[in-house]
């Protein structure tokens, strides 16, 4: 039993970090607009498009290099994701940094 | 007072234990040779990999670049002491951007193992920067990317020898909240330079010869 178990977790570690390692890594910079227990969707800054993200439980939170809580991604807020995936159309969140409001061109 | 309760589950002895991190082990090298080596590195001895479609994650296009194709004979140095000798002609390119806030960017060179570029490059703010190489398919063993220097910078100035074949080059993230134009000046022996933005695309950039730099020059006063 012990023996089964143990090796089902190896595999599984093994298994996640060859999904996650073969992936690209992409950078969504904007606001957010929709925020669920499961995904997360930013306005880009700079086109104005939607993307939309999973996010898990392994999805980072930041503000100023310090882990925050997953409730403090507001709506409207600023934040610089880095996420994984083949596409900008399906890609997990890996970590959300909280920032502020950029300087805007006068 | 009561009695403390003492568990009763039997204590696995020491061949057990032995017997547990065997088996243990040896399952963890067969999922290393069938699925990670395989996805990881392309190495697929047992032919698992090719099979599960795991090969295919091993190649992903910023992993392990393609060479472009060029006209006229690989730019690699045939060196005769301390000179080396190309089949053809440097070349020169700049390239100037601005990095919106917490942006990045690639830029990158196609060079053949042994090739020399001189490059310099500035920055109107300080900057993540990593001067570092992808290698190219078929170029040798090693890692598929190596960083040869990894530090805040605001500007850089020296001349690089490609370790390998493959794609080398700089990364640049703005860390702050306002934009940051960087300028990088180069001349070597490339075939070719590529712009990786934040979304992953890619878009070759044209390269100058010298003969348009003389041009240049002759036309200033």
């Amino acid at each position: 039993m012990i023996l089964k178990q143990l090796a089902v977790g190896i595999a599984a570690m093994l298994l996640a970090t060859v999904m996650l390692s073969a992936h690209d890594e992409y950078r969504i910079i904007g606001t957010v607009s929709k925020i669920t227990a499961t995904t997360l969707a930013v306005k880009q800054t700079k086109d104005g498009k939607v993307i939309t993200m999973k996010t898990d439980a392994n999805t980072l939170v930041t503000r100023d290099k310090k882990k925050v809580a997953r409730n403090d991604i507001k709506t409207g807020g600023h934040v610089v994701v880095d996420a994984l995936g083949d596409t900008i159309n399906d890609l997990l969140v890996v970590e959300v940094r909280l920032v502020p409001a950029p300087a805007t061109k006068e | 007072m009561t009695t403390p309760t003492v568990s009763t589950a039997p204590v696995p002895s020491i061949a057990t234990l032995a017997k547990t991190t065997a088996i243990a082990l040896v399952v963890a090298g067969v999922i290393l040779i069938t699925l990670v080596l395989p996805a990881e590195y392309g190495i697929d001895p047992l032919g698992t990999g090719e099979r599960l479609g795991l090969t295919a994650l091993a190649n992903p296009p910023v992993a392990l670049v393609e060479m472009p194709k060029t006209e006229g004979a690989a730019l690699v140095p045939v060196m005769k002491g301390p000179i080396g000798e190309y089949p053809s002609g440097f070349k020169f390119d700049v390239f100037e951007i601005e990095l919106a806030p917490y942006e990045y960017v690639e830029y990158k060179y196609s060079m053949e193992q042994g090739a020399s570029m001189l490059f310099a490059w500035t920055a109107t703010g300080g900057l993540r920067h990593d001067m570092h190489a992808e290698r190219a398919k078929g170029a040798g063993d090693g890692p598929a990317e190596e960083s040869f220097d990894k530090q805040d910078r605001k500007q850089g100035t020296g001349s690089y020898a490609a370790p390998f074949t493959g794609i080398h080059g700089w990364y640049w993230e703005n860390p702050g909240g306002e934009p940051i134009k960087v300028r990088l000046t180069t001349a070597g022996f490339y075939s070719g330079a590529v712009e990786i933005k934040s979304d992953r695309s890619r878009h070759p950039h044209a390269l100058q010869s010298p003969e348009s730099l003389a041009a240049a020059a002759s036309g200033t006063p």
